[in-house]
Parts: C-alpha cells; sequence; structure tokens
C-alpha cells in the first residue's frame, strides 16, 4: 500500500471521530470565534476608529460650582481626547469620593476644581488644578493633559496664554526678570493678534466653537512648517482600524494554535488507547501514520481558519476576500506551519498532558511574542526581544495576515514573500523534526 | 511433523534497557496448527509476540517465514502476512463496530466487495451483527474483547497471533472466543495463542510452549509435557505449576 493512501485513510478515520463529537467539535469552533469577536470588538475602543487615538476618561470633582468652572467643563468635555465623566445628568462626585475611587481601581484620574477657579480666573490669575490620579496610568495621562491644556485654553478666551508662557518660562528656570518679559512680549503679540483678527461682535458662538475645536495635538507641530500627507492603500477598507486588524490576524493565529493542538495530540492518544499497535503492526507504511495525522489537522486547520476568517470579514469587514491568492497562499503556509508545529510537539511528547501542558505554555509565549496580544511590533523593543519575537511562527503569520488586511500587500510583494517563505520553511523544518522523533520512538 | 515450519524462530533475544525479557527462545509454527504460548505473568510471552510482528524492532537472534528471512519491523509486505490480536484492547470507543472493521481491513489492504466479505464476517464472528451500527464505547468488555479478535483477522492472515484473547471477559464470552477459535483452527488456519487458562490451551493447542523467564521450560502436546515430568495422570495446570514454580509472579 501506498504511504499516501494509508495516509489519507489514517486522515478520513480521525476525520470522522472528529465530526462525530459534535460538542467538541462546535466548541472547536465557538471558542475561537466568540475570542475573535471579543477582541476585535474591544480593539474598536483601543485606538479608536480610522487608526486615531482614543479617548481616556477623566473625573471631575467640581467644588468652585461657577460659570468659569461650567464652561471649563463644557470645553473639556468637547475636548477629543477625553471623556469626561460625570456625564450630564449624572450625580455629581466630591473630591473624597473622586480619592476613593481611585483607590478602588474604578477610575485612574479624577479633576479638582477647588473653590476660588472662577473667582482667580476673572481677576486675570491661573487658577491650580488639583489631579488626583494613578500613578500606574501613565498613557492616558498625556491625553488628560492634552484635554485639559485646551480647555485651559478655551476658559480664557486666549487671555491666560501670556500668564502661561511666562509660567512655563519660570518651570524651565528662567529668572523673574526674562519672565515677565516674555510674558509682556506674549501680551503684546496677543493685543496685536486682537487689533488684526478682531472678535467679531456678532458672531460669538463661532468664536467659542473655534476654540474648542483648537486642537492641541497639532499645536506644537503646526509651529514647524510641514505638510502632511496621509498614505492608505486605495482599496482599505475605510471601517477598518490598524488595530483591529492586528487583533483579528493575532487572535485568529492564537485560536488556531489552539484548534491545532487538539489534532495534532490524536496521534498520542493513539498511543494511549493501544491502536498504535494495530497501526503499526499493518501493511500500511509508518510513516503514513504521521502524514496521516498531519493531513487530519492540516485539513481541520484550514477549515477552522476559513470559518474564522469569514466570521471576522462578516463582523468587522475586513475586507478578507480581496486578494483571493494572497489569502489562500497566507491560508496554506499557517496552516501548515501551526501542523508541523503541532505534530513536532506531538510526537515528542510522551503522554497527552506533557503535550498539552508544554504546547499550552509555548503557544501563549509565541502568542505574546507574536503581538497576538497587543502590538509589540510597534514599540521599539530591545534587541534580543526583537529576535525572540522574529523566531516564532506567530509573528510571521500575523505579519502576513496584517500585511494582508492593513497594508494591503498581494503574495508577491517582498515582505509578504517573506512571511510566507519563513512559514514555509518552519513547516519543513518541524515536519522534518516530528519524523525523526516519530521513527526514534519507533526503533525499540 | 514432516512439514515445513510457516514460521521459525532462532535464539530470539530481547531486552528492555536492562531488563532481559527474552533470553534464548527457539521454536517453529507449522501451517495449520495451533500453538499455546503458555507462561506465568512477566514470562515474555507479549514481548515475543511483538518482536515477530515487527512492533519490536531491536530483537537479536534469526525468524524465517516460509524460509525467507522474516522482519516485519522493516517490512510492511512482511506485516501484510500477519495478523495481530493484541493484548490491550485497540479500538476507536468514537466508531461503531463495522467502522472500526471497515477502518483496519482497508488499512490491511482490502477493498470493494472483499472489504464488505471481510467486514461482515468479522461482525459474525465477534457476535456482533446486530449491534453493527452502535459505537464501541457503549460495548461491554467482552464484546470489545470479541471485536479486538475480529479486527485481526480480517484479512484472513497467514499467521494470527493471539495475545490473551480472553483476558478478563465472562464465562459467556470467553466460549464464544473459545468457539470462534475453534473454528479458525477447523479452516486450517495457524495461530499463536497466549492464556493462562490452562483447560483451554489443553483442548484447542496441538501443541504447547511453556515459557519461564524469557527461556522455553517444556514444548509438546498437553499429555507430552505430563508425560516428560512422569506425571501421567496431571493436567496442565500441575504441570505448569511445577515447571514454573508456585511464587508469586507481579
Ligand atoms: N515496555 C516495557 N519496558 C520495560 N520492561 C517491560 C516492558 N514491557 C514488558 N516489560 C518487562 O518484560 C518482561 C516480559 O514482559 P511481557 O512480555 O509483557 O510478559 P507476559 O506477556 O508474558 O506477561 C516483564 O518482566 C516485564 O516487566
Ligand atoms: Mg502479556
Amino acid at each position: 500500500m501506498d504511504t499516501f493512501r494509508a495516509a489519507w485513510l489514517i486522515a478520513c478515520r480521525d476525520l470522522r471521530s472528529y465530526f462525530r463529537d459534535r460538542t467538541g467539535m462546535l466548541l472547536g469552533f465557538a471558542l475561537p470565534i466568540a475570542l475573535v469577536g471579543v477582541f476585535g470588538f474591544l480593539s474598536t475602543f483601543l485606538y479608536g476608529e480610522g487608526g486615531a487615538m482614543g479617548r481616556a476618561s477623566l473625573w471631575v470633582a467640581d467644588e468652585d460650582q461657577s460659570e468659569s468652572s461650567a464652561r471649563f467643563l463644557q470645553l473639556l468635555a468637547d475636548a477629543e481626547t477625553v471623556s469626561l465623566h460625570p456625564a450630564v445628568g449624572e450625580d455629581a462626585v466630591t473630591e473624597s469620593e473622586l480619592r476613593q475611587k481611585i483607590i478602588d481601581g474604578e477610575i485612574h484620574h479624577g479633576l479638582v476644581l477647588t473653590a476660588g477657579f472662577g473667582q482667580t480666573m476673572e481677576q486675570g490669575g491661573l487658577p491650580t488644578l488639583r489631579m488626583l490620579r494613578d500613578p500606574g496610568r501613565t498613557m492616558e495621562d498625556m491625553m488628560i493633559q492634552i484635554g485639559i491644556m485646551q480647555a485651559y485654553f478655551g476658559v480664557t478666551e486666549g487671555n491666560a496664554w501670556p500668564a502661561m508662557m511666562g509660567r512655563q518660562m519660570r518651570q524651565l528656570g528662567m529668572d523673574d526678570d526674562m519672565a515677565k518679559q516674555v510674558e509682556s512680549f506674549s501680551e503684546s503679540t496677543l493685543q496685536l493678534m486682537r487689533t488684526v483678527f478682531p472678535k467679531s461682535e456678532e458672531e460669538p458662538e463661532a468664536k467659542n466653537e473655534e476654540l474648542a475645536g483648537f486642537d492641541m495635538q497639532n499645536f506644537f507641530t503646526q509651529m514647524v512648517p510641514m505638510e502632511e500627507e496621509d498614505f492608505s492603500p486605495p482599496d482599505r477598507p475605510k471601517m477598518v482600524t490598524w488595530m483591529q486588524a492586528q487583533s483579528i490576524s493575532g487572535i485568529t493565529v492564537m485560536m488556531l494554535m489552539f484548534g491545532l493542538l487538539a489534532c495534532g495530540v490524536s496521534l498520542i492518544r493513539e498511543r494511549e488507547e493501544g491502536t498504535m499497535q494495530r497501526l503499526l503492526a499493518s501493511p500500511a507504511p509508518r510513516s503514513a501514520i504521521l502524514w496521516g495525522k498531519f493531513m487530519f489537522t492540516a485539513i481541520v486547520g484550514f477549515i477552522q481558519l476559513t470559518v474564522l476568517l469569514t466570521f471576522g470579514e462578516t463582523v468587522f469587514h475586513v475586507d478578507t476576500f480581496r486578494d483571493p491568492a494572497t489569502l489562500l497562499a497566507l491560508m496554506v503556509c499557517t496552516t501548515l506551519a501551526i501542523t508541523s508545529f503541532g505534530m513536532l510537539i506531538a510526537s515528542w511528547a510522551q503522554t497527552q498532558k506533557q503535550a498539552e501542558g508544554v504546547s499550552t505554555l509555548l503557544i501563549l509565549m509565541m502568542s505574546c511574542l507574536g503581538g497576538a496580544w497587543f502590538p509589540l511590533q510597534a514599540f521599539d523593543v530591545p534587541v534580543y526581544v526583537h529576535y525572540a519575537m522574529r523566531s516564532t511562527l506567530t509573528h510571521w503569520a500575523i505579519s502576513g495576515f496584517q500585511g494582508m488586511f492593513w497594508h494591503q500587500q498581494s503574495w508577491l510583494h517582498p515582505a509578504m514573500l517573506l512571511d510566507l517563505s519563513v512559514l514555509l520553511g518552519f513547516s519543513v523544518l518541524a515536519a522534518c523534526g516530528s519524523l525523526l522523533l516519530f521513527r526514534r520512538r519507533l526503533d525499540a | 511433523m514432516n512439514q515445513a515450519p510457516l514460521l521459525q524462530v532462532n535464539h530470539l533475544r530481547y531486552a528492555y534497557e536492562e531488563r532481559e525479557a527474552v533470553r534464548d527462545l527457539s521454536f517453529s509454527v507449522y501451517p495449520g496448527e495451533t500453538l499455546g504460548f503458555l507462561g506465568p505473568n512477566g514470562a515474555g510471552k507479549t514481548t515475543t509476540l511483538s518482536c515477530v510482528c515487527g512492533l519490536l524492532r531491536k530483537w537479536q537472534g534469526s525468524m524465517q517465514f516460509r524460509g525467507q528471512e522474516f522482519a516485519p519491523g522493516k517490512s510492511s509486505k512482511q506485516r501484510a502476512l500477519l495478523g495481530v490480536v493484541p493484548q490491550e484492547l485497540a479500538l476507536y470507543g468514537d466508531l461503531t463496530a463495522q467502522e472500526n472493521l471497515q477502518f483496519f481491513g482497508r488499512l490491511a489492504g482490502l477493498r470493494g466487495d472483499k472489504l464488505r466479505q471481510a467486514v461482515s464476517r468479522g461482525l459474525d464472528l465477534a457476535g456482533l451483527s446486530s449491534r453493527a451500527r452502535d459505537r464501541v464505547s457503549t460495548f461491554s468488555g467482552g464484546m470489545k474483547r470479541r471485536l479486538n479478535i475480529a479486527a485481526g483477522d480480517l484479512h484472513s492472515p497467514e499467521l494470527l497471533l493471539l495475545d490473551e484473547p480472553t483476558a478478563g471477559v465472562d464465562p459467556q464470552s470467553r466460549n464464544h472466543i473459545f468457539e470462534t477459535l475453534m473454528e479458525l483452527k477447523e479452516e486450517g488456519r495457524t495461530l499463536i495463542y497466549t492464556t493462562h487458562y490452562m483447560e483451554e490451551a489443553e483442548r484447542l493447542c496441538n501443541r504447547i510452549l511453556i515459557v519461564h523467564e524469557g527461556a522455553l521450560a517444556a514444548s509438546g502436546s498437553a499429555q507430552e509435557l505430563a508425560q516428560s515430568l512422569d506425571l501421567p495422570d496431571a493436567n496442565l495446570e500441575q504441570v505448569f505449576l511445577q515447571l514454573t514454580g508456585r511464587s508469586l509472579r507481579d
């Protein structure tokens, strides 16, 4: 009997058992779908639509209750980097409640407008704000500061500008005389600007809106003459965010690994249940046992990948099927790489427990390093982490899918070719390794 | 016997790492005979059968099948000459009886009509024709044992190796299995058969090998064995205890 036919028989036997266990099979499909769904959905908030930053939530206790403080809060609510709490209509909170909420971990930033805020402001001073914060949340800190700066600037209609500049210079170590000069210079330029662009009496609302729309994120970049151009591949779907494409790629790859682990382990079950003796004693070539498991695992993997990607397409509109050739190449290479990985573990391990333990650890580690959980590639990491990332097959699979979803690379694109060939190379190496291990075990 | 042996095993030795399980065992099986392989637990019966069917490959000595050098661990053609009924049940619980037989039949190279006939004969042999479409996981121990035998004999191999096929089943199933083996014997099939049950061996086997600590302790028909020990009226069990001692084995 030739190896292919024997392997095919063994694969069909496994498929029959696999699809017979309805509950197990449905779980095998439903869990990955659920996870891809959750991660895809959550990543929308993580980086916002269209790849922009999301908003950081900021809680405020207004103990001043003046007209100025109300206007300040309104401007803060309009700022793009902050989502303000309590929202209109919700119960106001006090400073001590804010402190407790931070300790309890319910919130991470609490702003207190102390009594006298409005009065100081009317006298032309800079009222001090009190920020209560969870020191671990540095990421949000930046966004909140941007929002506050915008509102602060806006609430004084720009009048605080000279004082803000003076304060900044003093902070930077400038002596008082110099700082005062900066203040008066700022004052003069402000006056000059007011003269050249007189405040329109008829349209006070428009002025306000303009201020509210003041974009601190771009404020400093606008000081330098710079033209900005956005580049996106022409076909990239509008709804997809970078983070979402990353999440869908990452979780799909990770779940595929878990799904295929169960199939690879069927090699070990064969041994534990004694049926391996019959397979070995049969006239079928012995390597057909391994290839049969390989076929079975790869077929299930391909089906799972199709289901997961179809799900991603249906719910998140990542435009999966735009380029069928690239999609197919990626699916085949990814499935092969993960299948060989599963076979390698299965032929190395003595028992099912060993196989599951080791591969769970490896899958989680590779998923983390490969960027399935958070986009590690996007950060500047030490060089050894960089190499660790690139040694995982998840990295290349995710990079391939991300390349297809976000960068719209075709399979002929050099970066995509690299991803595909690394995956294929990994498959060949792991398959040879598992064949060696399998042979060695037979040589008893 | 004036015939040429079907299988001849010469000076077989096998060691698991340090432990020598088979030491210098030689025997022959002649076409159409049922050879009983008797020995206490740990005597090396399973190990010997595993060497013969190629599950173990690093044995020493030599084997000939119909006069040809025999190493089934390395040749799939030679494996096709044998049928194996492992001591441990070797069936897929999530498949039905029929599906199990179909799979093992295909793996043994059967197709089409031959396969269909072999499967229905196998189900018949196991007394499971009425349960053909039930999953094996729902079967009793005895039913599984019977199917286990049928699965090894699907392709009607020239030599069928049965390792304790009646271990741990109720008297009804034992009786069924016993009759099955009788039937195979009457068809002229060649069997090697290991067991603990003396009266089974006494009734079924043309010749009996008594193995003790990996070596041959005695061989011959039950009668010859008794006579050789000067215990002409003794039954096989008494002969067995005489040859292998009375101490516990496990
Ligand atoms: N896989 C194994 N590894 C190590 N020792 C083994 C193994 N299988 C059997 N043995 C040892 O080899 C000897 C012969 O065992 P076995 O052939 O199973 O005996 P029997 O089938 O006659 O009960 C025993 O001492 C047993 O403990
Ligand atoms: Mg045994």
